[in-house]
């Protein structure tokens, strides 16, 4: 029996979670399946939402994307996860898999959360349409409103990276 | 790089007059010389010690109202896509309104101008890792709300993938060797299907021990193992040696495309 999935993305606004219902069909990378998958309506049908955990604050907003820059797993995305997703009993093999961006993010939440979780080509191809449609999966969230939220962390981030390494020196190579 | 100049204006306030580029959003200053140029989205202010021009236009709405509009002249010395434009590139797909994934964002310079022609209703996602650019990109970025700046490797979208949203094209300048494979994993990602990419290529920078042609030749093929599909390839001669600009379409859809034009052409 295949396996059911979920997908974690995580945007500048918040974590969300998302059901695929039609995995089997997604895996097929024709031409005119992906013009399928960016028309919203039909998109939406295959790939539902689960859960939207937007964050509280600017600084909780930094503090996750700082740490998930680096394949760290923050108390916030633990929790999310966790109440989010499906229990798994112990000795038994859970019964789906989580699609996160990349595998090493997939081996972390692995090995600190034991949960399932697995990346590949199918996972990314449908991450990249959640990104194409999100704002619209969202109920009262508007893309300006994204946008802002890119903006107050990009700049927080950026910021950070500046003022943190202050003395390392540059490796751009010319 | 020093102040500004005194007053606004080329060459000491003759009469100029600007005309719309073939591409939207840009213009073209008709002064004693002519020269290229954006729309200053913050007046008043120059970026890199560029030269102003103010234009009065009749307000549509009350004719006795002059309005001023103020332009950044847009030099190709400096400015890649600028060169690009001048060379007759057929179409920058950068436009008014336009989202723009711009990679080697560099001190701004030219990302500033991007940010002119994409207006308030665009959004550009400018990715440099440099610390030292990267700190006057972020200065920039405070007065212009249309940049978002991101001090990362564009070799990790990973990174940064929090931070950006699906973009209708891919700008890089990033001067890499394997700048087509950086292009290519921040389009798998991040571009729209049927979204256009604009890479300029220092031949140098890939491989100095072979031909230039040779070089942009290898790239193509690159790109188009990655589903980015060359439409059009020009060199910015003479504003830059051995440079070549490619622009593409990522992930044709059979509705538009139509035969390329680079076969036709051929790589000059």
């Amino acid at each position: 029996m295949p396996k059911s999935l979920f997908i974690l993305y995580e945007s500048a606004a918040g974590f969300s979670l998302f059901f695929v219902e039609g995995f089997e069909s997604i895996a097929s990378n024709t031409e005119e399946f992906q013009e399928a998958l960016s028309e919203f309506v039909r998109f939406s049908k295959l790939v539902k939402l689960v859960a939207f955990s937007p964050f509280i604050t600017a600084e909780a907003a930094f503090e996750n994307l700082s740490k998930l820059s680096e394949y760290e797993i923050t108390s916030n995305l633990s929790n999310f996860l966790n109440s989010h997703l499906p229990k798994v009993k112990e000795g038994k093999k859970p019964k789906y898999e989580l699609g996160v961006f990349d595998h090493k993010l997939a081996a972390v939440i692995h090995e600190q959360l034991k949960l399932p979780a697995t990346s590949s080509e199918k996972v990314t191809e449908i991450i990249r349409n959640i990104r194409l449609h999100f704002e619209r999966f969202v109920d009262h969230l508007r893309t300006s409103d994204v946008i802002k939220a890119q903006l107050g962390l990009a700049h927080a981030y950026s910021r950070s990276k500046v003022k943190f390494n202050v003395n390392r020196a540059d490796t751009m190579i010319v | 790089r020093g102040g500004g100049p005194k007053r606004s204006g080329m060459k000491g306030g003759s009469k100029v007059v600007i005309e719309p580029h073939r591409h939207a959003g840009v213009f073209v200053a008709r002064g004693k010389e002519d020269a290229l140029c954006t729309r200053n989205m913050v007046p008043g202010e120059s970026v890199y010690g560029e030269k102003r021009v103010s234009v009065e236009v009749e307000n549509p709405n009350d004719p006795l109202v002059k309005e001023k509009i103020e332009y950044r002249v847009w030099n190709p010395f400096r400015s890649k896509l600028a060169a690009a434009i001048l060379g007759g590139v057929d179409n920058i797909h950068i436009k008014p309104g336009c989202k723009v994934l711009y990679l080697g964002a560099a001190s701004g310079t030219t990302v500033s101008h991007v940010s002119d022609i994409i207006g308030p209703d665009g959004i550009v996602y400018a990715v440099e890792f440099s610390q030292r650019s990267g700190r006057d990109l972020l200065n920039l970025a405070k007065r212009r709300t249309n940049i978002v700046p991101i001090i990362e490797d564009a070799r990790y979208p990973a990174r940064y993938r929090m931070l950006v949203g699906m973009v209708d094209v891919i700008f890089a300048d990033v001067a890499q060797p394997d700048q087509a494979r950086i292009v290519a994993i921040n389009a798998h990602q991040f571009l729209k299907t049927g979204g256009h990419f604009v890479i300029s290529i220092k031949a140098n920078c890939v491989d100095s021990t072979v031909e230039p042609a040779l070089v942009f030749a290898r790239e193509v093929e690159k790109l188009k193992q990655e589903n980015l599909r060359p439409i059009e390839q020009i060199t910015l001669e003479p504003y830059e040696r051995d440079h070549a600009v490619i622009v593409g379409v990522y992930r044709p859809t059979k509705k538009k495309s139509k035969t390329s034009h680079y076969e036709k052409e051929g790589s000059t």
